[in-house]
């Protein structure tokens, strides 16, 4: 819940820049407390490295709205108001990506999507929902297989952007279809295990749910719903 | 009758020719029956159409009616025969759920689904891994476990559904020659203790080994079904691709040179063989004393 009051509050708070700090900096705090902050930033600047390079440039070069010049290289002019805009939309994906993290790396799927049942999803939306994060690793696997299986017969996955992008459709088409076939079979072993018997669910394992955490769960739609309203109101007069 | 099949004849949608054609056998509870084939011969088929997920889930065209446990598989929702019909699949890993941690939680899956209660869950979940010999990597990842630790991870999630018959689609296929054995012997013992087991099997070595009774299927259609012994050493298997074993290759070739007792079967086990083998010598070497000793 915190993770997505905390998305509401980036993208729609008031301030723009203020919300995305504050967000940011609560929910580094609390990575800090569980003592996932290092892996987390690691993480978010091994991601946003790359969109960060495109998005500076870009924006720096060419957003409409550059009317202060920082720097002048021959033709190109790079506008502080791009670089601006630029900085913003990093800093809330960063700040994004944290609260998401916080979510999947402290949350088991399982209880995720326990959770998820209990509130009143429906089973196999929530099994949608969870199944993933288990099996990433599962398709990290196939894609080394797929990766070596190609390179053995003769594909250039490694050398210049021209060469890695024509290397994409060999390595990307088996794993749709391999993955599509194993859907089918997966869909069949869930079947056979009861998983659309119509009757209610139970679960091996209590899912806590302390007082405390339902407050705060109350407290954190209470806070995304007014910061919503408040950033509404505040891009309205302030014509931001 | 654990299961009875009549008149079976099953087409996939979008396609012509029928997977399954005129299928008709009754298997009796207790039974080991091994299903070969060619690929293609519609193994599997038959295995989804015994589990239900057939028309179920496929749609398609079927004819004929199947009855397991009684209940008819066209009358029923595929998750109502859970608790009656567990299958087992080729690739153990698209059997995990992919939503536990644990091979104890693994297990536990189908039975949430079941709505079992919670206190009811652990003796069932202990029982299904000793059964398997799973019980010391209960607290293991699913994704850390060998392939054949995995496939008893499968067969464990099914078998602690307590289903009165299990089918197994060879679910040996990805497995080395010790996890295969591992899992006929935990088969051996399941059907030793009354549960009822249909597996479609390529080696002919565990079928010859384990099996009551054996059914040939040959592009939909069921060809063969009788005792492994005749089964296996049948020509038939020949002229549909299937083949013969080394044993019962052996003891034919052996057969035109004095080498098999006359009388004696085509064997389909090694013990046969070399009980067979050995016969041979016997009067072999009768012969030759015989012949040395004309008085």
């Amino acid at each position: 819940m915190f993770s997505l009051a905390a998305i509401v509050i980036i993208f729609s708070g008031p301030g723009g820049w203020l919300s995305a700090i504050i967000v940011g900096l609560l929910t580094m705090l609390l990575l800090w407390l569980a003592g996932l902050a290092g892996r987390v930033v690691r993480t978010i600047i091994q991601l946003l490295a790359p969109l960060t390079v495109v998005l500076f440039l870009v924006h720096g070069l060419f957003n409409p709205n550059n009317h202060t010049i920082l720097l002048e290289l021959g033709p190109f002019a790079i506008g502080k108001e791009g670089l601006a805009f630029a900085s913003l939309i990093m800093l809330r994906l960063a700040a994004t990506l944290a609260a998401s993290l916080l979510l999947v790396i402290t949350t088991h799927p399982a209880h995720l999507v326990q959770a998820l049942t209990e509130v009143g999803l429906p089973h196999g939306l929530a099994y949608l929902l969870g199944s993933p994060l288990l099996l990433l690793p599962q398709i990290a696997g196939r894609i080394q297989i797929i990766q070596a299986a190609q390179q053995a017969r003769g594909l250039e996955t490694q050398g210049n952007l021209l060469q890695r992008v024509q290397a994409l459709f060999p390595l990307v088409a088996p794993l749709v279809f391999s993955s599509l076939v194993d859907v089918e079979e997966r869909s069949l072993a869930l079947e056979v295990r009861s998983f659309s018997a119509p009757n209610p669910k139970t679960s091996l394992n209590e899912l806590v749910d302390t007082p405390v955490q339902r407050i705060v769960r109350r407290v954190m739609i209470l806070m995304a719903g007014v910061m919503l309203a408040v950033g509404f109101w505040w891009r309205v007069y302030s014509g931001y | 009758m654990v299961i009875e099949i009549n008149g079976l004849t099953y087409t996939y949608p979008s396609t012509y020719n029928p997977a399954l054609k005129s299928i008709s056998f009754q298997v009796q509870t207790g039974q080991l029956v091994a299903v070969i084939g060619p690929n293609e011969a519609g193994k599997s088929t038959l295995c989804l159409a015994l589990a239900g997920l057939i028309p179920a889930l496929f749609h398609g065209q079927m004819q004929g009616t199947v009855m397991v446990c009684n209940m008819d598989t066209q009358q029923h929702a595929p998750g109502q025969f859970a608790e009656q019909v567990g299958l087992v699949l080729q690739n153990p890993v698209n059997q995990l759920s992919g939503m536990r941690y644990t091979v104890y939680e693994e297990v536990a899956f189908g039975l949430e689904n079941l709505g079992v209660l919670r206190e009811e869950m652990p003796h069932r979940i202990d029982q299904a891994l000793q059964q398997v010999g799973l019980a010391d990597l209960s607290e293991r990842s699913p994704f850390t476990l060998s392939s054949g630790q995995q496939q008893r991870l499968a067969l464990a999630s099914i078998l602690v559904l307590e289903p009165n018959v299990l089918l197994l689609d060879e679910p040996t296929a990805m497995l080395d020659p010790q996890g295969s054995q591992d899992i006929f012997e935990i088969i051996q013992k399941l059907v030793r203790a009354g549960t009822t087991v249909v597996i479609a099997e390529h080696r002919l070595e565990w079928i010859a080994q384990y099996a009551d009774r054996v059914i040939v299927l040959v592009n939909g259609e069921m060809i063969l079904d009788g005792m492994p012994g005749d089964v296996l050493s049948s020509p038939v298997l020949l002229q549909a691709g299937i083949g013969w074993l080394r044993y019962t290759q052996a003891a034919k070739r052996g057969q035109t040179r004095g080498l098999w007792p006359a009388n004696y079967p085509l064997p389909v086990t090694l013990e046969q063989a070399v009980t067979g083998f050995q016969q041979a010598g016997l009067i072999s070497s009768e012969q030759e004393n015989n012949d040395a000793d004309p008085s």
